[in-house]
């Protein structure tokens, strides 16, 4: 191939990007149902004649192999030959595109003078896709139609026994197909777009534009791991449980090896694949090793291409958690893969002090409530989320409040307004948690907690994680409160539960739940923190006066919070041994304490109550009893 | 000299200058002036200006103004101490907002920073259904009790949000009439006298910037209102808003993020009145200055809106939910940096070099090579002509600046280096366009460039070919253009109400009443104005979407089918808006409403645009300042350069040449040809 002007590859840079850009507003704008145009649950991309990613618009992050993986397959599984202009081919096996079957994954193959050029692809999540409605599933028959490699369209003519097949197999058909044609507009767009520039600067050159990009992308990759320090990283965490065996933690381990200017990232150690719906396949194991990388070596580089990801080595055996195998269950297979994105980080801290993060709170938080809407009788199924929380502290910086999991990008919660008008719910709350960030040098981001109240009677399905693993810490740093679900029963609130796991209950009218997300984990050490800035914390609320005394060992004037600076002086010495048990105690990611344990209150313990489930419980709030107490 | 109530006088305030555009109905006269903008204090840059331009405010019987001020302090955050009271178990929405994370793999993103900080937002008991029906009533004696705190905090402003208010303000207006009676001299306002529409986050994200503001916007205004009085004018005063409407200064006094972009507006709405003149149905209004490049969109002949503003960057953006003129703006302008990655790819912006140290050939200290630069060294620049001669630029040290940092670096020879940086921003330029039109399924090729802004005119003409446009305007006086715009506005007010319903249930009756209610207010507004309308029209939309969309789609909807309570022409309309924005449409699917716009327009007696003295073809010989070597197209040519200021109707010229005024030069490339029209426009057909 001969070498283009750098000129040309800007303007093709560019160009890609506009064009998935555009291919993602017009999926947007003409989706059905909200996981697609508010939660932005898909991804819209260009790939090469091979299946190689030129660009995509996220879309969520961990989505960023789907597409490509799924492409692959389709060219394996047709032939080179088999595929013509004309085609439009569609997948949902989980097990090629690594995550749920609500993923509908359609690619356009590009043809310019009948040649294959590339594809234009975009998978997007559908709200139902039959299945069991609700509760826990243990194997893939159970969540719903699946659809092998199949042509959509054949040389421009749809397949209409497919798309009557499809009909009859999901709930609401007419969204399910009103999400269908957006996405057949999404690649067409694409394919139109992409042709243009062909034909604008020519084939060759554009080609060898992409390729030149991808190459650009891998010495970037290149020079940024140059400087991450040879070494071996590890670190571990754990999830809650797998919905089935109520309690059992599910060990996440991974080891990172930096090489000159490669990158190994191995995750053989990450638990087995288990039997609740939270597995995913080595699509996303694959993922959540990219996802890292990128964040780490070129968080801002566009378009997000294969070149970036050249020497990065993924090792994920399969039959993990983040690599199952049929017929493992995939509904939730999104929540996993988050921690562990953020158990590399964690890894490595020691490489990378400056660039990584604390751990978040690493759930969507979401809930799907369900029912009769009584004003028309019709069945409706709303999907609740998601909700934000909060993000880890880094080295310079505060954590961020109320913002997406790392699974999420530019995801939209819903204007509460619209939920209320919508469906028969009325939302009592949605706000701040005082106190859920991780203390540190550095404060970690607050989570947030709302409360929907049922106007009817609906039945109630949550499947979040991350209640006892809380968001860690960093270099001194303590960790953060996590996830929670509780439920109200007419005016009494539940105590407690053994995890943030709702798999199908029951809601009278006048019942209500509480969704609660984790804060960000904190870093460096809180008695570090500049006492003014605690001051400033606490005036905002952010930061109870307990908790300023309590974890950062700074003394306010309980009106003015004027900070005491020599009773300050006098707390944080005092502190010092005991922040230095809490960290020690913290390296436990998961330590369920039993009832006498809660009774003797460890000695590291602060004095409020500490917002773990397993530890003090459910904190009552003041504007829960108010509120039932006006009804 | 012109009689009271004949003149009127435009002010643009922008940050660097202050334009004035006068009109004389008696003599048809335009008078142009410029003065330098006074931060300190603003009138004495608007009264300098005036002067330039050779009247007086006494002569005056109209004072438009248009102005940064309420759009600066809101990015300088230089606004009041403000509250926000809100129902309660809402405290936070204003700071959680969306929970968007745009920039997904960058660990250190950022997001909005709320005007009102959390210690100064309180909760207050209430709370409506969806329906509009009480939940819980307002506790007056918590308000009454809030506002004691407020005073004690030496809050200036506060804002008012209570959820579901647009089905039902009377929450809203009882906290508003007793803060106002327990805190004189403190600037309330209420978000549904704002907006009207659902989406709480983005209304108290209104309301909070309208009350952060409002006592700055309000002693502005005020002053230039006394200043004016003493100054002996007793006409209208009016201010233009976001959507290049025109309405009463005292309700700008209260609403004042409504002229949050009232600067850009201006310059479509100069762009709109060009093509009612010039009948020209399509047009782009395209403004490129320093920083950033604008493209609005006029649809035969009328100004396409939105119907929400982001004030700053996507990620950290603060919404304004008010009908505001779609404009798309792409970060390149004359001071974007043009840089290349170790990686070896080469960017140009958004990085700017700004107004200092600015370009490199500022000769200000500036060490980056700009757009502004690769003009220079190609040529399309004069290096003693810029602002009319006023600076000399340094064609040294910028082409030092692209050699060194660009063309080394890529193995690339100076001049190739410097036409690709340009190539670079005029294809992201396109892409800026193409969002606005192509976007909306409309065909760009069809559209009139109209061109201005101080960097606008230098690249026109390869916008315009990369998009396949093939007309070119360039107005008079690019550098007024805002100003002049103001003089061709009309009073306008927009309503907007959330109303969800399914078009099959439809209650016709009730809609007619809503929208009865909203226009006679506006038409009051306009009756009761300064200045008297020569006809009011009013216009209808309906903000609609297929049963389980999301996206609403607006759509201008005739009164006569709401008269005939037609709801197929209704459902005919939003198919075809679908199927012309996005290539698809659903035509059996039902479709529903989600609110009703309606605006109302005072319609202003118009300046008739001036007519410039006629030539023949040949430009004259006082017009010609003879040729400078520049690169237009394939090679450095021996271009002929005109001072546009002695040029007339009639003169053509063909490229590749250069014609240069005060605060700008027009480029035409080989093909292209150059006609000046009868309003002294450059009129251009751009070559294949």
């Amino acid at each position: 191939m001969s070498a283009v002007s750098p000129v040309l590859v800007e303007i093709v840079r560019n160009g890609v990007i506009a064009v998935t850009e555009e291919m993602k507003t017009n999926l947007m704008r003409t989706a059905y149902n909200m996981i697609i145009y508010e939660a932005l649950d898909f991804t819209v991309g260009l790939f090469t004649a091979k299946g190689e990613t030129v660009s995509i618009s996220l879309g969520l992050p961990t989505f960023i192999r789907g597409m490509a993986e799924t492409i692959k397959a389709k060219l394996k599984h047709f032939g080179p030959d088999g595929i013509e202009p004309g085609d439009i081919l569609l997948t949902n096996d989980a097990y090629i595109t690594g995550s749920h079957l609500n993923h509908m994954t359609f690619s356009l193959p590009i043809f310019h003078e009948g040649a294959l050029v590339g594809f234009a692809c975009c998978m997007a999540h559908w709200q139902d896709v039959g299945g069991q409605l609700g509760g826990l599933t243990t194997d893939i028959y159970s969540e719903g139609i699946q659809i092998p490699i199949v042509k959509y369209a054949k040389r421009g003519v749809v397949n209409q026994d497919l798309v009557d097949i499809i009909r009859m197999n999901v709930r609401i058909p007419e969204r399910a197909l009103g999400d269908l044609r957006a996405q057949i507009t999404a690649v067409k767009t694409g394919e139109r777009r992409f042709l243009e520039l062909v034909n604008r600067y020519g084939k060759q050159e554009v080609l060898t534009a992409i390729a030149e990009i991808m190459d650009q992308s891998e010495r970037a990759a290149r020079e940024r791991t140059r400087a991450i320090p040879d070494g071996v990283y590890e670190a571990e965490s754990f999830m809650d449980d797998d919905g089935v065996s109520v309690g059992q933690p599910v060990p996440i381990k991974v080891r990172v090896v930096v090489q000159d200017d490669e990158v190994t990232i191995d995750l053989t150690d990450v638990s087995k694949q288990v039997r609740g719906f939270y597995n995913s396949g080595a699509t996303t194991g694959t993922a959540c090793a990219q996802v890292a990388f990128k964040c780490l070596t070129s968080p801002t580089d566009y378009p997000i291409n294969e070149g970036s990801f050249r020497n990065l080595k993924v090792i994920v055996p399969p039959g993990r958690v983040v690599s199952a195998t049929r017929p493992a269950p995939m509904r939730w297979w999104m929540t996993f893969p988050m921690t562990v994105i953020d158990t590399v980080f964690k890894a490595l801290v020691a490489a990378l002090p400056d660039q990584v993060i604390a751990g978040h709170h690493a759930d969507l938080c979401v809930s799907l409530v369900h029912g009769i809407d009584p004003r028309d009788g019709k069945f409706f199924m709303a999907h609740m989320g998601p909700l934000g929380g909060g993000w880890g502290a880094k080295r310079n910086e505060d954590g961020v409040s109320g913002t997406v999991c790392i699974n999420d990008g530019d995801t939209h919660n819903s204007p509460r307004e619209q939920l209320e008008t919508k469906y028969p719910l009325l939302i009592e709350r949605y706000a701040l948690i005082p106190d859920s960030g991780g203390p540190g040098q550095h404060r970690g981001g607050l989570g947030c907690e709302t409360v929907l109240r049922a106007l009817t009677d609906v039945t109630l399905n949550a499947s979040i994680d991350r209640a006892h693993c809380l968001p860690w810490g960093l270099m001194g740093g303590l960790e953060a409160s996590g996830n929670q679900v509780l439920v109200r029963r007419g005016t009494e609130w539940e105590k407690e539960r053994p995890n943030a796991k709702v798999l199908t209950a029951q809601l009278k009218k006048g019942d209500a739940y509480a969704l609660r997300s984790g804060g960000g984990g904190g870093f460096g050490s809180p008695l570090e923190r500049p006492a003014e800035l605690v001051a400033d914390d606490v005036r905002q609320g952010y930061v109870s006066l307990a908790a300023a005394r309590d974890y950062y060992g700074v003394v306010l004037h309980p009106e003015t919070f004027a900070v005491d600076a020599k009773a300050t002086e006098a707390e944080r010495a005092a502190l010092a041994p005991v922040h230095k048990k809490r960290v020690e105690s913290q390296k436990t990611p998961v330590r369920r304490l039993t009832a006498r344990e809660l009774a003797e209150k460890p000695p590291e313990h602060p004095v409020m109550p500490c917002l773990r489930i397993s530890c003090c419980g459910m904190v009552s709030f003041p504007f829960f009893e108010e509120e039932t107490n006006n009804e | 000299m012109a009689k009271s109530g004949q003149l009127r006088l435009a002010a643009d305030i922008g940050g660097t200058f202050t334009d004035i555009a006068a009109f004389d109905e008696a003599s048809g006269r335009l008078m142009l002036g410029k003065a330098l903008s006074t931060p300190a204090a603003l009138v004495d840059g608007i009264e300098a200006g005036v002067t330039k331009a050779g009247t007086t405010f006494a002569e005056a019987g109209l004072f438009l103004h248009g102005s940064t001020i309420a759009i600066n302090a809101l990015l300088e955050r230089t606004g009041a101490k403000a509250a926000l009271l809100i129902t309660e178990g809402f405290r936070d929405i204003y700071e959680i907002g969306r929970v968007n994370r745009p920039d997904s793999y960058n660990l250190f993103f950022k997001k909005h920073r709320p005007l009102v900080p959390r210690m100064h937002r309180y909760e207050v008991k209430e709370r409506l259904y969806a329906s509009g029906e009480v939940l819980k009533p307002l506790d007056e004696g918590e308000i009454v009790a809030l506002a004691r705190t407020l005073k004690t905090q030496g809050i200036e402003a506060a804002a008012i949000l209570f959820l579901h208010c647009y089905r039902n303000a009377e929450h809203e207006l009882k906290a508003k009439a007793i803060l106002e009676r327990e805190l004189p001299g403190v600037f309330v306002t209420a978000s549904h006298e704002l907006s009207q529409e659902y989406r709480e986050f983005e209304r108290s994200s209104t309301v909070a910037a309208n009350a952060y503001i409002g006592p700055k916007v309000d002693r502005y205004l005020s002053e230039i209102d006394a200043h004016l009085e003493r100054a002996g004018f007793d006409g209208a005063f009016l201010v233009v808003q976001s959507t290049g409407g025109l309405f009463e200064a005292h309700q700008a006094r209260k609403e004042c993020v409504r002229m949050l972009e009232s600067g850009p507006a201006s310059g479509v709405i100069a762009t709109q009145a060009i093509c009612r003149e010039l009948w020209i149905p399509n047009a782009i209004a395209f403004d490129m200055g320093g920083t950033t490049a604008k493209a609005g969109v006029i649809l035969n002949q009328h100004v396409l809106t939105t119907g929400q503003a982001l004030i700053g960057e996507y990620a950290e953006a603060l919404p304004i939910q008010l009908p505001t003129i779609d404009i798309f703006e792409v970060g390149t302008g004359g001071g974007s940096i043009a840089r290349v990655e170790k990686s070896g790819a080469l960017h140009v912006g958004p990085e700017s070099a700004g107004a200092v140290p600015g370009p490199a050939c500022y000769g200000q200290g500036g060490t980056e090579p700009t757009i502004t630069d690769a003009n220079l060294v190609l040529g399309r620049l004069g290096a003693d002509r810029f602002l009319g001669g006023e600076m000399r630029l340094d064609i040294k040290a910028a082409e030092k600046a692209l050699y060194g940092k660009v063309a080394q670096k890529l193995g690339m020879n100076l001049i190739d280096a410097a036409e690709g940086v340009i190539e670079i921003a005029v294809t992201k330029m396109a892409y800026a366009v193409k969002a606005v039109t192509t976007e909306r399924g409309l065909d760009v090729g069809n559209f009139v460039l109209v061109a201005y802004g101080g960097a606008g005119p230098l690249h026109a003409t390869a916008v315009a070919r990369e998009l396949g446009i093939t007309r070119v305007l360039i107005p008079r006086a690019p550098g007024h253009f805002s100003a002049c715009g103001m003089l061709f506005s009309d009073l306008r007010y927009d309503y907007v109400r959330t109303w969800f319903t399914s078009l099959a249930g439809l209650d016709f009756d009730r809609f007619e009443a809503i929208f009865a209610e909203l226009e006679e207010e506006g038409r009051w507004a306009i009756e009761a104005a300064g200045v008297r309308a020569k006809e009011i029209a009013i216009g209808r939309a309906l903000d609609m979407r297929y049963v389980g969309q999301e996206h609403l789609v607006t759509i201008d909807v005739p009164s006569e089918h709401f008269a005939a309570q037609n709801r197929t022409a209704i459902k005919r309309l939003f198919d075809a808006e679908h199927e012309r924005r996005y290539g698809t449409a659903a035509p059996n699917e039902p479709a529903e409403i989600a609110g009703l716009r309606t605006w109302i327009t005072g319609v202003l007696e118009k300046p008739k645009f001036e007519r410039v003295a006629r030539g023949s073809e040949t430009p004259s010989p006082a017009s010609c300042r003879g040729t400078r070597s520049a690169r237009l197209g394939e090679v450095f040519v021996a271009a002929p350069v005109f001072d546009r200021a002695e040029l007339v109707a009639s003169n053509r010229i063909s490229g590749p040449a250069l014609i240069e005024e005060h605060a700008s030069t027009t480029v035409l490339m080989p093909g292209d040809n150059c006609e000046v029209d009868a309003l002294g426009n450059l009129m251009i057909e751009v070559g294949a």
